[in-house]
């Protein structure tokens, strides 16, 4: 059994395919999400979204936003996200990190 | 020799000839530009739906929106947003839209409102400030291709001065794109917001029993924000699209004018041509026949 995934930015999808794991970083700590997770509104702090299809692993670096989980639909509608190269964790976090620190550049 | 009237013709056909140049290569431009942003337009679709859900959603599991952002206050001040371009040549695209904006402005002050004017692009902000308007906020050089982070300044500084009471609700015109061929200047209200969602075709769902982390209210303090973000942005995108089909549309037009004028300009180039030619002849055979007889 897997679940969908669709990893959403304002200008365009990053990621969409399906996923039987994936673990995001929220406002209140780390979360996983299994199939059949029960329906589920989180705010995204920056940090690294992974994503696991079978073998196969997506990481993502991403900078706030919002996780939707409603009838193995998972929306991950965030701000800024970006895919990181390979499986590497850290990576994935500096390009949260820089997209973090981007967001701020554009404001400021 | 060519006669001064011929030359004139000529010079004219000349000049003709590159100002239609300059046209088709900027219709050309256009034509590409079209594209990029109408595919922008697309991908932004599935962010802003989204977002509108999940907020339909929220809400009412939170038990209807009740948030500053979606306050219905007595409007005093109105927030005028008014979206244009910072080029010309792009015919009546500007126009309609700046003049939809005012005219909702003198409705507005008939109903003793006061309008504060914020605008996007360069045109507006000549034409609002030359009719003696006060611009509270220009946004320049964002209207060829807007990022996200353009619609985020925007969306911020209104917000800001929606929460600080100094406008009691935004109105923006902006030139909806509908097709290629088929653009209409639209107003629409982007503050408060509403609970319900405009669209027709969005059906009914039922309310999600959602878990929330953090608790329903903090999610939606931070959910209407990027509300008013999304919107502003896919508000800019449609109208940048716009605009690059208006100039695509008008320079085809100015280039077909030309082509026109060119072909009207040869013919009386020809005519002079075919006059001077005969007034010769006759010249040289009166000339001939003058010598003859003497």
């Amino acid at each position: 059994m897997a679940f969908h995934v669709d990893i959403v930015a304002p200008e365009q999808i990053v990621w969409s395919g399906d996923a039987d794991f994936l673990v995001a970083k929220t406002v209140e700590g780390e979360i996983g999400i299994l199939t059949d997770h029960e329906p589920l509104m989180a705010a995204l702090a920056t940090g690294v979204v992974v994503v696991s299809a079978g073998d196969e692993k997506v990481t993502v670096g991403m900078h706030g936003g919002f996780l939707q989980v409603v009838d193995n639909q998972v929306t991950l509608l965030t701000d800024r996200a970006e895919i990181a190269e390979g499986e590497d964790r850290k990576a994935a976090l500096e390009v949260a990190e820089r997209l973090a620190a981007e967001e701020e550049a554009d404001e400021g | 020799m060519a006669s001064a009237e011929l030359r004139l013709i000529r010079r004219r056909i000349k000049s003709v000839q590159s100002t239609m140049k300059i046209t088709r290569a900027m219709e050309l431009i256009a034509a590409s530009r079209i594209v990029k942003a109408q595919q922008r337009v697309q991908q932004s679709k599935p962010y802003i739906n989204r977002l509108r859900d999940v907020i339909t959603n929220v809400g009412r599991a939170a038990g209807g929106p009740v948030h500053p952002l979606a306050e219905e206050r007595d409007v005093e001040t109105m927030g005028v947003l008014v979206v244009s371009s910072d080029r010309g040549l792009a015919g009546a695209y500007n126009s309609t839209v700046i003049r939809m904006a005012e005219r909702r402005m003198v409705q507005l002050r008939k109903e003793n409102i006061d309008a504060r004017v914020y605008v996007v692009g360069k045109k507006a902000q000549t034409y609002f400030r030359f009719r003696g308007y006060h611009v509270e906020r220009a946004f320049l050089g964002i209207t060829d291709a807007p990022g996200y982070a353009d619609a985020r300044m925007i969306a911020n500084v209104i917000m800001e001065d929606y929460a600080s009471g100094d406008i009691d609700a935004v109105e923006v015109f902006y030139t909806r794109y509908l097709s290629a061929l088929n653009q209409v200047a639209t107003g629409i209200r982007l503050l408060p917001l509403t609970a319900e969602p405009t669209e027709e075709d969005a059906e009914p769902m039922a309310p999600v029993a959602y878990d929330f982390e953090p608790d329903a209210s903090r999610i939606l303090d931070r959910l209407l924000p990027r509300s008013v973000e999304a919107t502003v942005f896919g508000m800019l995108l449609d109208a940048s699209a716009s605009e690059h089909a208006s100039r695509q549309r008008a320079m085809k037009a100015a280039t077909e004018n030309a082509e026109e004028l060119i072909k009207v300009l040869s013919r009386t180039a020809n005519q002079a041509r075919q006059a001077e030619i005969t007034t010769e002849i006759s010249e040289i055979v009166g000339g001939a026949e003058a010598l003859r007889h003497g």
